[in-house]
C-alpha cells in the first residue's frame, strides 16, 4: 500500500472525488466509444500519426477549447467564494490550487495552444506554402504540448495540484513550503509543453523566412503572417530561459540542490527575475497574433488596404526587442534600488507606444471605411475600447513608485485580465468565427455570434472593473477571503454576477457550435467573407496539398487584387507535388515524454530512466530513418480539384 | 594531402590556439580586475566571431542576412538578460 | 523535389537548406539558454554558503586539456566539412572519427573533474554556487555527450550510405552544433575558470 499511498491527493474534498469519477466515466465513455463505432484505426491513422499542419491545427484548437472550459470552472469557483465576506465554499488551500491551475491553465495550456492553432492553420496558407518547414517536427511539438498538457491536469487527481500560484515564486515554492507533488507537476509538465512551444517557434521563423510564395517579400506579408513571425521570435528568445528556470526550480524540488531557497547561498529572487525574463515575452506572444487577427479582421471588413502597414510592422518588431527590456516591472517592490525600477519604469511606459500606434492604425483604417458589422468584427469593435483601458491601467502600473501601492492587490489582477480578455481571448474568438468556414466548412451562426460577444462583454466589464476600485481599496489578491468589515463585498458580489454572465456567454458559444453545425448552410463559397489574403484563394475543405499551383503575389493582398483588379494567381500548369509521410513516432516520442515526466513527478527513477531510454530511442531511430517522402500525382490532384470545384461555387 | 588542410582554417585553428593563449595571461600574471575582464571579454568575443565565420561558414549563402541577424539579435538580448539580471539583483540590491 | 547542383551537397536541395536554417535559429535558442545560465552563474558565484569558492577547487591543468581537446576537435570537424565538400569520403570519415575521439577525450576529462570536485567538498547541493557551477558545465557536458551520439550515428551512415544529399546536410549541421559547444565553452573558460582563478 506504501506505494500507492504517494498518489492520493493529499488535501481531498467532495468536488475532487466527484471530478475523480466524471473523469474516469468520460475515458471510459471515450474508449468504449471509439471501439464501439470501430474509429481507432481512423485515429490512428488520419490524426494521431498526421503532420498536417490544418490537422494538428485542429487538434490545438480542441485542446484550447477544452482548457478554456477547465480554466473557465477554476475561475467560477473562485469568484463564487469570494462573492461573500467570510464565505466557505472553498478553504484556502483549495483556493490556492485553484487560482493557481486557473493561471498556469489559461495561459500556457489555452491561450499558447490556441494561437497555435492559427499559427498552424492560417500561416502556411497564408503565404502560399504547401506545409511548414518541418512537418514532422511539428507533430512533435504537438504531442510535447500535448503531453506537457495532460500531465499538469492528472495533478488533481493524482498527487494533489500545485498551489504556490502561476508564477510559483519561491521559497513558498520550495520542498519546504510546497510539500506535496503539486509543484513537481508544475515545473515538469510546464518544461514538456514549453520544449514543444521552443520548436513551434524554430519551425515557424523557418517556414516563415523560407516558405513564401514568389512574389511575396517580407514587406509584403499579410499582418497575421508578420505577426505570428514576430511572435515566434519571441518564443525562440524568450523559452530558453523557461528551460532553464523550471530546471533548476525541478532540481531544488527533487535533488536538494541550493539554487532558490533561502540557505547555503541559495537565492529566491533569482526565480522571480528569471521567471519574468520568460514572463513579459510571454504576454507579448499572447497578444501579437492576437494584434494580427484584427488587423486580418478589420481590414476585411472595413473592406480597406490596413492603414500604415509598415508602422504596423515597425511597431511589431520594435515591441519584440522591448518586450526583453522590461521585465523587473513585475517585482518593483522586491527591493532593489531606485535606479533599476526608474529604468524598467521608463522602458515599459516605452512599450505603451508601439502598442499605441497600433491603436490609431486600426482606427485610421476604419475611418474611411466601409463598415460590414459581423461577429469578428463586433469583438474587434469591442476590443478596441476595452483594450485601452487595460493599456492605461498598465502604464499606471508601470510607474514603479506607484505600484507599491497596486503591486499584488486586485487592481493588478484586473489590469492583466483586461488586456488578455478582450486581447486575447476576443480575438482567439473573434479569429474562429472568421475562420470557421475555412475550417469546416460552413459558417457559424451570426446572430448567436453578436449575442456571444455582447454577453462576454458585459459580463466582463461587471466581473473586472469593480476590481479596480477594490484593488486601490486595498484588497490584495490571491486571498482566499476577507470580512465583511472591509467593505469589499458588494463589489465582490458584482464580480461574481460578471463571472456568472460571462460563463453565459461561454455557453452560448458551445450551443452556437451545436446550433450551426446542425442547421447551418453547407452551401457557402470559398470565400464567404470577401477577404483579401492567399487563405481564402483555396478551396474549402483545404486540400491535403493547400494550392494546386504555388500562386503568385505582388502586393500585400495579392486574393484581393485577383477579384478586383485582374491580378492572376495561379499561373502555369499542375505538376506533381511532394508531400511529407504520416508518422507514428511523434506521439509515441510523446508517450515516452509523458511516462519520464510522470515519473519524475513522483521521484520514480526506475521508471524515469524506461522514460528517458525511450525518448533518445525515437531520437536514434529518427537518425537512422529514411524518409523521403511522397508525390501526389497530376491525375490524383486534378481529381481532387474538379469534386472540390463542383461542390462549391 | 595538403587540399584536406586548407590554409583559411589551419590559420583560424593558430588564431584560435594564441587566443587561448592570451587569456591565460590572466591567470599567469598579475592583472587589476578590469584589465583581466577586458582581456577576457576580448579574447572570447573574437574567438567565438572566428568560429562563427571561418569555421561556421555563416555568410556563404542567401540566408546571411537571416543568420546574421537572429545571431546578432540573440547575443543582444543574452546580453540584456544578463547585465539586467546583475543589475537588479547585484548591483542595485 | 527541387535539385540545385550549384551549391555544395549539403545545401542542394529546399529541404537541405531549410534545415540548415531552421538549426541556425535553434542556435540562436541555444544563446539564450547558456545565457540564463551565464546571468544565473554571475548572480550565484559569490552565494557559496558554507562551501568553498571557485578559487579554491578550480584547477588549471584540466580545464587547460579539456579547452585544447575541444577547440582542437572544432578544428578537425571544421576540416572534415571541408573534406566532405571536395567530395573524399574517406578522408570526411576519419576526421569526424577523430573529432569524436577529441570529444570523447573532452569528457573523460570532464568526468575527472567533476569527481575531483565530489571529492574536495564542491557537490551539486553544497552550495548555490557549486549547483550553478555543476549545473552550467553538466548542462555543455550533456551537449557534447548528446553530440558524441550524434556524430558517431552520422559517420555510421556515411560509411554505409556515402556522402549523399542527407547525410551532407546532416555532417554540415552537426558540425554547426559542434562549433557552438566550442564557442561555449570560450565563455565557460574565461568567465568561469579563468575569471574564477584570476
Ligand atoms: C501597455 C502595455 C502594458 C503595460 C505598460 C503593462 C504593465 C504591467 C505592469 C507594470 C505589471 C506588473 C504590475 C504589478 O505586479 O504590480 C503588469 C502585470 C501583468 N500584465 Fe501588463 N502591461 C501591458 C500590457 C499587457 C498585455 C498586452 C498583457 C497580456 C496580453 C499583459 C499581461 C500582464 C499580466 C499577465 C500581468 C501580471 C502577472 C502576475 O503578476 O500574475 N500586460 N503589466
Ligand atoms: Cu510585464
Amino acid at each position: 500500500m506504501d506505494f500507492f499511498e504517494r498518489f492520493a491527493v493529499p488535501h481531498p474534498s467532495f468536488l475532487i472525488y466527484a471530478s475523480m469519477v466524471g473523469i474516469g466515466l468520460t475515458m471510459i465513455a471515450i474508449v468504449i466509444g471509439i471501439t464501439y463505432f470501430k474509429k481507432w484505426g481512423y485515429l490512428w491513422s488520419e490524426w494521431l500519426t498526421t503532420v498536417d499542419h490544418k490537422r494538428i491545427g485542429i487538434m490545438y484548437l480542441l485542446s484550447a477549447l477544452l482548457m478554456l472550459f477547465r480554466g473557465g470552472v477554476d475561475a467560477i469557483m473562485m469568484r463564487s467564494q469570494l462573492a461573500l465576506p467570510d464565505n466557505t465554499l472553498l478553504d484556502s488551500q483549495h483556493y490556492n490550487e485553484i487560482f493557481t491551475t486557473h493561471g498556469v491553465v489559461m495561459i500556457l495550456f489555452m491561450a499558447m495552444p490556441f494561437i497555435m492553432f492559427f499559427f498552424n492553420f492560417i500561416v502556411p496558407l497564408q503565404i502560399g506554402a504547401r506545409d511548414v518547414a518541418f512537418p514532422r517536427l511539428n507533430a512533435i511539438s504537438f504531442w510535447l504540448f500535448f503531453m506537457g498538457m495532460g500531465l499538469f491536469n492528472l495533478s488533481f487527481i493524482i498527487g494533489g495540484s500545485p498551489d504556490a500560484g502561476w508564477t510559483s515564486y519561491f521559497p513558498l515554492a520550495g520542498n519546504e513550503f510546497s510539500s506535496s507533488v503539486g509543484t513537481n507537476y508544475y515545473m515538469i509538465a510546464i518544461q514538456i509543453a514549453g520544449i514543444g512551444t521552443l520548436l513551434t517557434g524554430i519551425n515557424f521563423m523557418t517556414t516563415i523566412l523560407k516558405m513564401r510564395a514568389p512574389g511575396m517579400t517580407l514587406m509584403k506579408m499579410p499582418m497575421f503572417t508578420w505577426s505570428a513571425f514576430i511572435a515566434n521570435v519571441i518564443i525562440v528568445f524568450a523559452f530558453p530561459v523557461l528551460t532553464v528556470a523550471l530546471a533548476m526550480g525541478t532540481m531544488d524540488r527533487l535533488f536538494g540542490t541550493n539554487f532558490f531557497t533561502t540557505v547555503n547561498g541559495g537565492m529566491d529572487m533569482l526565480w522571480a527575475n528569471l521567471f519574468w525574463v520568460w514572463g513579459h515575452p510571454e504576454v507579448y506572444i499572447l497578444i501579437l497574433p492576437a494584434f494580427g487577427l484584427y488587423s486580418e479582421i478589420i481590414s476585411t471588413f472595413a473592406k480597406r488596404n490596413l492603414y500604415g502597414y509598415k508602422s504596423m510592422v515597425a511597431s511589431m518588431v520594435l515591441i519584440s526587442l522591448l518586450s526583453f527590456f522590461v521585465w523587473a516591472h513585475h517585482f518593483f517592490t522586491m527591493g532593489q534600488g531606485a535606479l533599476t525600477n526608474s529604468i524598467f519604469s521608463i522602458t515599459t511606459m516605452a512599450i505603451a507606444v508601439p502598442t499605441g500606434v497600433k491603436i490609431f492604425n486600426w482606427l485610421f483604417t476604419l475611418w474611411k471605411g466601409k463598415i460590414e458589422f459581423t461577429t469578428p468584427m463586433l469583438y474587434s469593435m469591442l476590443f478596441i475600447p476595452l483594450f485601452t483601458l487595460g493599456g492605461v491601467t498598465g502604464v499606471m502600473l508601470a510607474m514603479s513608485a506607484a505600484d507599491y501601492q497596486y503591486h499584488n492587490t486586485m487592481f493588478l489582477v484586473a489590469h492583466f485580465h483586461n488586456v488578455i480578455i478582450p486581447g486575447v481571448v476576443y480575438a482567439m474568438l473573434a479569429g474562429l468565427t472568421y475562420y470557421w468556414p475555412k475550417l469546416f466548412g460552413f459558417m457559424l451562426n451570426e446572430k448567436l455570434g453578436k449575442w456571444t460577444a455582447w454577453v462576454l462583454s458585459i459580463g466582463f466589464v461587471l466581473a473586472f472593473i469593480p476590481m479596480y476600485i477594490t484593488g486601490l481599496d486595498g484588497q490584495a489578491r490571491r486571498m482566499y477571503t476577507y470580512s465583511e468589515s472591509t467593505g469589499f463585498g458588494l463589489l465582490n458580489m458584482v464580480s461574481f454576477v460578471g463571472a456568472a454572465i460571462m460563463a453565459v456567454g461561454f455557453v452560448l458559444l458551445v450551443y452556437n457550435i451545436y446550433y450551426s453545425t446542425r442547421y447551418a448552410s453547407r452551401d457557402i463559397s470559398n470565400d464567404p467573407w470577401d477577404a483579401r489574403s492567399l487563405e481564402w484563394a483555396t478551396h474549402t475543405p483545404v486540400p491535403e496539398y493547400n494550392f494546386a499551383i504555388t500562386p503568385q503575389v505582388n502586393t500585400t493582398q495579392p486574393f484581393w487584387d485577383s477579384k478586383k483588379n485582374g491580378h492572376q494567381l495561379f499561373k502555369g500548369k499542375i505538376e506533381k507535388i511532394h508531400m511529407p509521410n504520416n508518422s507514428g513516432l511523434p506521439f509515441i516520442m510523446g508517450c515516452f515524454f509523458f511516462v519520464f515526466g510522470f515519473a519524475m513527478v513522483f521521484s520514480m527513477w526506475p521508471l524515469v530512466i524506461i522514460g528517458l531510454i525511450g525518448i533518445l530511442a525515437c531520437l536514434a531511430y529518427r537518425s537512422f530513418e529514411k524518409d523521403h517522402g511522397r508525390y501526389i500525382s497530376v491525375e490524383e490532384i486534378e481529381e481532387t480539384e474538379t469534386k472540390l470545384r463542383g461542390a462549391k461555387q | 594531402m595538403k587540399e584536406l588542410f586548407p590554409l583559411k582554417q589551419v590559420m583560424g585553428f593558430v588564431f584560435s590556439l594564441i587566443l587561448t593563449a592570451v587569456a591565460l595571461l590572466v591567470y599567469f600574471t598579475d592583472m587589476s580586475f578590469s584589465v583581466g575582464m577586458t582581456v577576457l571579454l576580448l579574447t572570447a568575443f573574437i574567438q567565438a566571431g572566428l568560429q562563427l565565420v571561418v569555421f561556421m561558414h555563416a555568410g556563404e549563402t542567401n540566408d546571411k542576412k537571416s543568420i546574421y541577424t537572429n545571431i546578432y539579435y540573440g547575443l543582444l538580448i543574452a546580453l540584456i538578460t544578463i547585465f539586467g539580471t546583475l543589475l537588479t539583483l547585484i548591483w542595485d540590491m | 523535389m527541387k535539385v540545385d547542383n550549384s551549391l555544395p551537397l549539403e545545401y542542394s536541395t529546399e529541404e537541405n537548406s531549410l534545415k540548415i536554417l531552421g538549426f541556425w535559429i535553434f542556435l540562436g535558442a541555444e544563446i539564450m539558454l547558456f545565457a540564463t545560465l551565464f546571468a544565473s552563474y554571475f548572480t550565484l558565484v559569490n552565494r557559496t554558503g558554507n562551501g568553498p569558492t571557485g578559487a579554491e577547487i578550480f584547477e588549471i591543468t584540466p580545464v587547460l586539456i579539456e579547452t585544447i581537446l575541444l577547440l582542437t576537435s572544432s578544428f578537425t570537424i571544421g576540416l572534415g566539412i571541408h573534406a566532405m565538400r571536395i567530395g573524399n569520403k574517406k578522408a570526411t570519415m576519419a576526421f569526424f572519427f577523430i573529432t569524436l575521439l577529441l570529444g570523447a577525450g573532452f569528457l573523460g576529462f570532464e568526468i575527472f573533474e567533476f569527481v575531483h570536485y565530489v571529492h574536495v567538498g564542491a557537490t551539486l547541493q553544497t552550495s548555490a554556487f557549486t549547483a550553478i557551477l555543476l549545473t552550467t558545465l553538466g548542462t555543455h557536458g550533456l551537449h557534447v555527450t548528446f553530440g558524441f551520439f550524434w556524430g558517431l550515428f552520422i559517420l555510421l551512415q556515411i560509411k554505409k550510405r556515402g556522402l549523399t544529399r542527407e547525410t551532407a546536410n546532416k555532417s554540415f549541421i552537426f558540425s554547426l552544433y559542434w562549433h557552438f559547444l566550442d564557442v561555449v565553452w570560450i565563455f565557460i573558460f574565461s568567465f568561469i575558470y579563468l575569471k574564477g582563478m584570476m
